[in-house]
């Protein structure tokens, strides 16, 4: 087939177009969404992340002082990182690895004494 | 008279990546009846629509479908700007543009794959599918995710392009269009490929406009009709013209989605051109006022229609979603009656069937 010669010739010495994916693997972009960690030193407990979550991963226990995350139900759309103002929710672009039962994470917040000074 | 038989084709089928099901009544080789099954992928998005508050279906209707869910996010969000109404800013609209086009040119490119693949011609396939990499790995860059990516916001967009990333997008571009050109220019060439699609389910212009069909489908049967035309997002500024093929056979359908592949990169780099500078988000009102509106976009596969209903409150009374598979279906029952069995897979493909966005 002469029209797809030049395709053809190019993939006979272009090398492989695919990596030897657990060994090598490619970094991420700068922007991209992989996955969020949370900052407890700096969380408050306002309730943006969990309020604005559309997936509700994130619930927030006032009375235990602790913010529950279930990554799991995240759907990595970083709401929770624009909505909070402390910058205690980190947008991170490096993916999770796949689990085999669904984790909790369990964060206490640390950041309110800052805050009831302030008030 | 021969003996007629009954065959499923499908839920679970090859060429189907999502279960619908035909039942196709053969008489010897030909086809005479067909009757398709649906409802296999409901899962009810509408309903939860009505359920959370707005801005939180933007990620729900993003998820009615993997391929068009740029589309689908950015739908929503302007037929729920149009409640109030509100104006978003001109570098939103352009970045829109921008994002709904990318997504074309990658769900084209997929799609010529598949055509490719159903028809056996497998290097094709793996060819196709090398260059949309490139496409996803620039959604990626500039979305920050390959498939939902939950980029649009009512009032406007959630990231910007910088120029950085405005030259790597303008220059991955120009080689996927130059790749695309020659693999479309073997595919449009190939004895083979014309001997599976030239003359295969045929549509005529009369009996599409009957079956209310849209998107491709219609323009390869010479109906020159495109959401695109009334200039909605910045397609107006652009010059755009729809692509319009007269024979309503599948190799006419291939040909006007392997053209639109590379009329969507010149939109893009164009848009790129044209891109103004300024604000990408203005903030909403309060909820969404009591009002009815409705949009209409142009996916890859047609067009889509959204219809929504606010009372108010943060939640929507009605959100309705009419995508273009389920317009599209019907002729599957005009163009299979009469055609040999081993073409129903290519007849079946060429109009781009997406069943989960059919069924939400």
């Amino acid at each position: 087939m002469p029209v797809m010669l030049p395709t053809v010739i190019r993939n006979l010495f272009g090398g492989p177009a695919t990596r030897m994916y657990p060994v090598q693997v490619r970094e991420p972009f700068e922007g991209a969404r992989g996955h969020i960690e949370f900052n407890d030193d700096n969380c408050i407990l306002c309730g943006n992340c969990a309020r604005q979550c559309p997936a509700a991963a994130i619930e927030i226990n006032k009375e235990k002082n602790e913010l529950v995350f279930y990554p799991a139900r995240c759907i990595i759309c970083f709401v929770c990182a624009e909505a909070c103002k402390k910058d205690a929710v980190i947008a991170a672009n490096k993916w999770r690895t796949p689990y085999y039962t669904k984790p909790v994470e369990v964060h206490v917040a640390k950041g309110k004494k800052e805050k009831a000074k302030k008030e | 008279m021969a003996p007629r038989t009954v065959a499923p084709f499908g839920p679970q089928h090859p060429v189907l990546p999502e279960p619908i099901q035909l039942k196709i009544t053969y008489e010897d080789e030909k086809v005479v009846n067909v009757v398709p099954a649906l409802g296999y992928g409901h899962r009810g998005i509408e309903k939860a629509c009505e359920i959370n508050d707005y801005p939180k279906n933007i990620h729900l209707c993003e998820r009615i479908c993997g391929i068009c869910s740029c589309i689908h996010g950015i739908s929503y969000c302007e037929v729920v700007e149009r409640l109030w109404p509100m104006e978003i800013p001109p570098r939103a609209k352009y970045l829109r543009t921008i994002w709904s086009e990318m997504s074309r040119t990658h769900s084209h490119l997929l799609w010529l794959g598949l055509l490719a693949d159903a028809l056996g011609f497998e290097s094709m396939f793996m060819q196709f599918w090398r260059i949309r990499e490139k496409v996803l790995d620039l959604l990626e860059m500039t979305t920050g995710t390959r498939v939902t990516h939950s980029v649009s916001v009512v009032g406007g967009v959630r990231r910007d392009i910088n120029d950085e990333q405005k030259k790597i997008c303008i220059r991955t571009l120009q080689e996927v269009r130059k790749e695309a050109e020659a693999l479309i220019n073997v595919l449009a060439t190939d004895p083979t490929v014309k001997a599976r699609t030239v003359g295969k389910g045929v549509l005529t212009k009369e009996q599409a406009i009957m079956l209310g069909n849209n998107g491709p489908h219609l323009r390869a049967s010479g109906v020159k009709e495109d959401c695109r035309m009334e200039g909605m997002q910045a397609y107006g500024e652009l010059g755009f013209e729809p692509i319009v093929e007269t024979d309503g056979d599948c190799y006419a359908r291939t040909l006007v989605r392997a053209r639109e592949t590379l009329q969507a990169i010149d939109l893009q780099l164009e848009a790129f051109s044209k891109m103004p500078e300024g604000e990408i988000y203005v903030r909403p009102k309060g909820s969404p006022p009591a009002n009815e509106a409705v949009f209409r976009s142009e996916q890859p596969r047609g067009e889509c229609f959204y219809y929504a209903k606010g009372n108010g409150t943060r939640n929507l009374e009605r959100l309705r979603v009419r995508t273009p598979t389920f317009a599209n279906i019907p002729s599957l029952l005009v163009m299979l009656p009469g055609s040999e069995l081993a073409d129903v897979p290519v007849i079946v493909l060429s109009i781009d069937p997406c069943i989960s966005c059919t069924e939400r």
